[in-house]
């Protein structure tokens, strides 16, 4: 007789993150729990005549500095969101002393992100060689060294997965994704089931976004996405609030060490929390336009609630995606009204990006973290700007101040532009 | 000025052109009273890419905002939408004063959510005809009156052949809400 295999538990072992908020988990955390907004006018570029002037910047001097030699070696590849992916892990590898590890055929790398936008002035650099007619000056281009070869590897999504292991010496799985803001939470989901699935004992997940520049910026200004009309910079993200109008770009990045729980408790690793459950799923439907019967989301959060063997009324608090446009937020709602039923109005919902704006890659992974700091803490983390009703958005958003209320198991989710959409089921550790 | 150039029918075969080449509807599917969204299968970026094909096909510029952000940016917050998201009742006496019985009977009320719904190929097609009729008496550029056509599509002027220069459709927009509401005292 076949003997059930039984599924193999995937824990957290570590965190990090580096975000508008702050340099670090706790310093982020700290400050959304005060309701504080890491949105401000933006100065990594000039905004001038944008109808969308603002976003959340993390400071420079957050960064961890290419000191060592190895890495040092590396830093011409690096785009700015892996550098904020490179200070979110070092955070996570220390908590979690992955480095103590000896296999390290073990442990992998899953990564959502993007890669980097040629900047206006890269591209106007390589105008000069350029007749405007199809014909290039190569030689002229190539003398001038106007194009610098790592340009290459800043402009690959892949780059920054293959540095991430280079630096953390991860031989194992690597994936890299990049399904817009579902991104960081499938690359947690997707690398839970790597070590689910035994071909991997740990892995470093999680995601990083780093856009705030005129080409980050310009599609979406022409597709309307951002919020255009606010009155302070600190009051435009507002997640289900009637006065909402787009979302506002933030960078940042988040990490998580995800370690099969035989392996964490065998070295006395300290296990922080446990992913309990992953789903995800595409709304197929069209490209700009969610689903309005939020089809696509429902699919995902009950997914990751049958992956998770729970059902709904074991779901003490809903970490939103909530972004602050429109459509994003009614049809959260109604996703959240679908999965919960009855139960819907009295299940905590609540949306980071209120206080941190929209991190895209970087978002499910910050959130899967900020949920899980929530529960060690016994905060739910508000939904600020809450000010205006919206009929259409009834259910309980932990308006504006944090809930100091216990809670074990929760959702996140993370639903990309496009489609795509990713929910994590997380839960307090329990032996 | 109300122009003769260019008839309504035009406008209308071009709208059904742009429609086609976005949406790939049949053309003998679009008809005057066809909802883009409802009835042709179109999402919030084909109005982008429908306005950009006849605003290339005319020489124009199609409104960016509906009517409603305007009320709403000018006359202040709640003006055009309550706070249950249903268009007031001012808005919708505006809606009809400008747009008759194109937007269908709104006299139930209605949902700031379905607004885009009421869009048809007619009222899209009034729109483009509103804009065209902004033919300034003489031409910007020589100070002649001398408007013609070649293509019975594109308005040039017969003595210098430079294009028309419409009002684009947003200032259009503002500038009637501005005189209508001297006129009336709306809000």
């Amino acid at each position: 007789m076949p003997v059930k295999k039984t599924k193999r538990r995937v824990v957290i072992t570590g965190t990090g993150m580096v975000s508008p908020l702050g340099r670090n988990c706790a310093e982020t955390f700290d400050k959304a729990a005060e309701g504080i907004s890491g949105i401000d006018y933006i100065t990594s570029f000039d905004t001038t005549g944008l109808p969308c002037r603002i976003g959340g910047q993390v400071r420079d001097e957050w960064l961890a500095a290419f000191d060592d030699r190895a890495a040092g070696r590396l830093e011409r590849y690096s785009s700015r969101g892996l550098r904020l992916m490179r200070t979110a892990v070092i955070e996570a590898a220390v908590q979690a002393r992955l480095n103590e590890v000896k296999d390290r055929e073990r442990v992998g790398v899953s990564l959502g992100s993007h890669g980097e936008n040629i900047s206006v002035g890269e591209m106007s650099d390589l105008l000069r060689f350029y007749d405007g007619r199809g014909q290039w000056d190569i030689p002229g281009l190539i003398k001038s060294g106007n194009y610098s070869p790592f340009q290459l590897y800043l402009r690959k999504p892949d780059t920054a997965t293959s540095i991430l292991s280079m630096l953390f010496d991860c031989r194992g799985s690597s994936l890299s994704l990049v399904s817009a803001c579902a991104a960081g939470a499938q690359a947690i989901g997707e690398a839970a089931r790597i070590i689910q699935d035994g071909k991997a004992d740990a892995m470093i997940a999680g995601g990083c976004e780093s856009t705030l520049n005129f080409m980050g910026f310009i599609g979406f200004v022409l597709i309307k996405a951002l919020s255009e009309k606010y009155t302070t910079p600190q009051t435009a993200s507002r997640p289900f609030d009637r006065k909402r109008n787009g979302f506002v770009m933030s960078e940042g990045a988040g990490a998580v060490i995800l370690e099969d729980l035989e392996h964490a408790r065998s070295r006395g690793a300290v296990i922080l929390g446990e992913l309990l459950g992953y789903g995800s799923s595409a709304d197929a439907y069209r490209i700009t336009d969610t689903h309005p019967k939020a089809e696509g989301a429902f699919i995902a959060m009950t997914a990751a609630l049958e992956d998770a063997s729970l059902s709904p009324e074991d779901i003490e608090y809903v970490n939103a995606h909530g972004t602050s446009t429109t459509q994003n937020d009614l049809v959260e709602s109604l996703a959240i009204r679908r999965v919960f039923g009855e139960r819907a109005k009295s299940v905590p919902v609540s949306s980071n990006k209120s206080m941190l704006g929209h991190t895209i890659a970087a978002a499910g992974a910050i959130e899967c973290i900020t949920t899980l700091m929530g529960m060690h803490r016994s905060i739910m983390l508000p939904t600020i700007n809450h000010e205006f009703r919206d009929p259409k958005c009834d259910l309980d958003y932990v308006p504006n101040e944090a809930r100091h209320t216990p809670y074990r198991r929760a959702l996140s989710n993370s639903f990309g532009f496009g489609g795509q959409n990713a929910c994590l089921c997380i839960g307090a550790f329990e032996g | 000025m109300k122009q003769n150039l260019i008839t309504e029918e035009t406008v209308f075969a071009e709208l059904k052109k742009a429609i086609v080449e976005t949406l790939r509807v049949e053309e003998n599917a679009i008809k005057p009273e066809s909802s883009l969204i409802k009835d042709l299968g179109a999402e919030s970026l084909d109005f982008l890419d429908i306005n950009y094909r006849l605003e290339q096909t005319f020489g124009i510029k199609m409104a960016r905002h509906f009517i409603l952000e305007h009320i709403e940016e000018m006359f202040g917050e709640g003006s055009a939408i309550d706070e249950n998201g249903q268009l007031t009742e001012k808005a919708i006496m505006l809606l009809k004063m400008r747009y008759g019985n194109t937007y269908g009977d709104l006299s139930e009320g209605i949902d700031m959510d379905a607004v885009p719904t009421l869009i048809t190929a007619g009222s899209m097609t009034e729109g483009v005809l509103d804009i065209m009729n902004t033919l300034p008496e003489k031409c910007t550029n020589c100070g002649n009156a001398a408007w013609k056509t070649d293509d019975g599509i594109k308005v040039l002027c017969g003595s210098c052949g430079e294009p028309a220069a419409f009002t684009n459709g947003d200032d259009l927009i503002k500038e009637w809400l501005t005189s209508t509401q001297e006129e009336k005292h709306i809000f």
